[in-house]
């Protein structure tokens, strides 16, 4: 009986390990949390100035719609993301542009965020995963258009909890700490992302969540067209 | 020939003013023979650098990617070429792209190519000064001003992206071609995946020409009348760009200039043999006196001018041809091309000048003697035309 026990307990304990890509999928499926309206807060530090943003947000986990709100200087701007697509308005320009997909390696409002840390899943497209002493270590697929030579994520719990990036001479130069995650709606959403430049002692990025509200998000808001009059 | 002779010795009578008034001329011949040089070699350089590193020495391509160099502006297959002065052919496919490594990114051309058409047509495989040339897909060549601006080494990975497609290609050499688009600018991967960077569909942009050379505007003009419909050819003075502008500029501003130089120096010449003419205006009575008819002794006046400023044309060309052909084999203008290269790194300058030699210049520099024979026959010699002999035998 004993015998069996531990038989199947092993058997389940087979069915239940993950490969690293499987742990790192599941990581960044929880990463994006629930379907939800927000207000989140970037601030962007620079050695000489501090620049802080009020951004609106609507996503639904996949697709994402952020409206500046402050400073008023920049209010109006907003940007869609879905999937490849990404859009921008601008109310200076008054027009909605499409971003090529070199775009999306841009920085978000000139912080350290680009639209592929918020949004996009890069480190499952183009790297291959391995699993050394618990940290999932990502080196680039062959031809894969990425300028990293490895990324080492950070799991705790099967939560992202910190992202290293790695210059092609192993040297880390850029830092995604995620933290204060909330359960909301059966899914995970970190309440605090904080990025630093290692390259350039100084530049930090960090985005908060203020408030939040779980609930499907009406589709109007990921059409390009609501770009410019809101959702 | 008597009075080549008797202008020869009045020449010589005044040796120290024949000595300072020759300066003049050499100073200016020197100038003529050395500006000409130094522009000719300019020009030549530039398009040493287009049709060997930039460029090529004939291009050709549909009318609708010369208005538009976008790649959906290329063409499938390649055009059909027949001219027996075409040495090589090689596809390329350029576009724009934007060059990521960890710590910058930059915007640039791409160029497709085929790795081994290239070396038949092209400097660049040749100038790779660190790694090698491109061997297959995957790769990219970069010029090493590019890649320290990047940041990127050998062995590394650079990011191109284009808005519709992106790729990882391994850095496998540093091109040191000394032109600055290409040190500065030159992006060089295989035809593949330069292809796959333009979303497929587009065999190359346009087809590169290897001709003898200076014949490029020649053949680009023939072929142009065998090339099917929307398609032309240009030769590499077309191909330059703004550079072309600002050299052909420079020439309009030189020769101008240059010929005030010599009307300044002729001046100078005829102002001295008027002096000379004043100070002998008894001896030219008594020659006229003596039977000499007025315009043979203007003639002599012209002759002395033409004899004394081709004496200094003579050292002139003599020193001038000396420093062109030091110049010429010697990278003395070097430290200022490097300069020039870089505040104008897409220019398409190089980092060499060399000036060039041409027997056509001391004709140019001759010039000189005529204008000053020809000033000084209208006026020294119109003083001895006007000459009343009587007034000056009787030393009135």
């Amino acid at each position: 009986m004993g015998r069996m026990a531990f038989a199947l307990l092993v058997f389940a304990a087979l069915a239940l390990a993950q490969s690293p890509s499987e742990k790192l999928k599941l990581a960044l499926d929880r990463l994006r949390g629930p379907a939800h309206q927000g207000v989140y807060e970037l601030r962007v530090e620079r050695p000489s100035s501090v620049r802080t943003y009020r951004l609106r947000v609507y996503t639904d986990g996949h697709r994402a719609h952020l409206r500046v709100l402050e400073p008023r200087s920049e209010a109006g701007q907003a940007f869609l993301s879905l999937g490849e697509d990404l859009y921008l308005y601008d109310p200076r320009l008054g027009r909605t542009l499409r971003l090529p997909p070199t775009g999306r390696g841009e920085r978000f409002l000139g912080s350290d965020l680009t639209y592929q840390d918020l949004m996009g899943r890069d480190l499952e497209a183009l790297f291959q995963v391995a699993e050394v002493q618990g940290v999932l270590v990502l080196t680039p697929r062959p031809g894969a258009p990425t300028p990293y030579g490895k990324v080492e994520v950070y799991l705790r719990e099967g939560l992202v909890e910190r992202i290293l990036y790695h210059d092609q001479r192993n040297q880390a130069v850029r830092e995604l700490k995620l933290s204060a995650y909330q359960r909301l709606d059966g899914a995970y959403l970190p309440r605090e992302m904080e990025l630093r430049d290692l390259q350039n002692p100084g530049y930090r990025s960090l985005l908060r969540v203020l408030e939040v509200q779980v609930g499907p998000v009406p589709e109007r808001c990921f059409n390009p067209l609501y770009l410019e009059r809101g959702c | 020939m008597s009075l080549l002779r008797l202008a020869w010795r009045n020449v010589l009578r005044q040796r120290r003013r024949t000595a300072l008034l020759s300066l003049v001329v050499v100073y200016v011949t020197v100038a003529v023979l050395f500006m000409f040089g130094f522009l000719d070699g300019y020009g030549e350089s530039l398009v040493e650098a287009y049709a060997q590193y930039v460029e090529a020495p004939v291009v050709v391509a549909r009318e609708a990617w010369w208005e538009d160099p976008d790649p959906e502006n290329g063409f499938p297959s390649l055009p059909p070429l027949a001219h027996p002065l075409v040495q090589a052919a090689t596809p390329r496919l350029s576009l724009y792209a934007l060059f990521r490594s960890p710590y910058r990114m930059q915007g640039g051309v791409v160029l497709g190519v085929d790795p081994e058409g290239e070396k038949a047509l092209s400097r660049v495989p040749s100038k790779v000064g660190e790694g090698r040339w491109l061997q297959g897909p995957g790769e990219v060549v970069l010029g090493y001003r590019l890649a320290e601006r990047l940041d990127v080494r050998v062995g590394e990975r650079l990011v191109v992206e284009t808005g519709k497609e992106a790729l990882g290609l391994q850095v496998v050499g540093l091109v040191r071609a000394g032109v600055g688009n290409v040190d500065f600018g030159g992006v060089y991967v295989h035809l593949e995946d330069a292809r796959r960077l333009a979303g497929g569909g587009v065999g190359a942009t346009h087809l590169a020409l290897r001709v003898p050379r200076g014949r490029e505007e020649g053949v680009a003009k023939a072929l142009n009348q065998v090339l099917p419909e929307g398609f032309r050819a240009k030769g590499v003075w077309e191909l330059m760009g703004p550079i072309r502008a600002d050299y052909e500029g420079s020439r309009l501003f030189y020769v101008p200039l240059l010929g005030l130089f010599m009307l300044l120096a002729a001046v100078a010449v005829v102002s001295t043999t008027y002096v000379s003419v004043r100070e002998r205006l008894r001896e030219f009575a008594v020659a006229e006196s003596l039977g000499l008819s007025p315009a043979r002794l203007a003639g002599q006046v012209a002759l002395e001018a033409a004899l004394a400023s081709g004496l200094g044309l003579l050292a002139g060309l003599l020193l001038g041809y000396a420093l062109l052909g030091y110049t010429s084999t010697h990278d003395v203008f070097g430290p200022l091309m490097r300069l020039s290269v870089e505040l104008l790194p897409e220019a398409g300058l190089s980092e060499h000048l060399y000036t060039s030699i041409r027997p056509v210049y001391a004709l140019y520099a001759s010039l000189l003697v005529g204008l000053s024979a020809l000033l000084a026959l209208l006026f020294p010699g119109r003083l001895v035309l006007r000459l009343d002999p009587s007034r000056y035998v009787k030393g009135e």
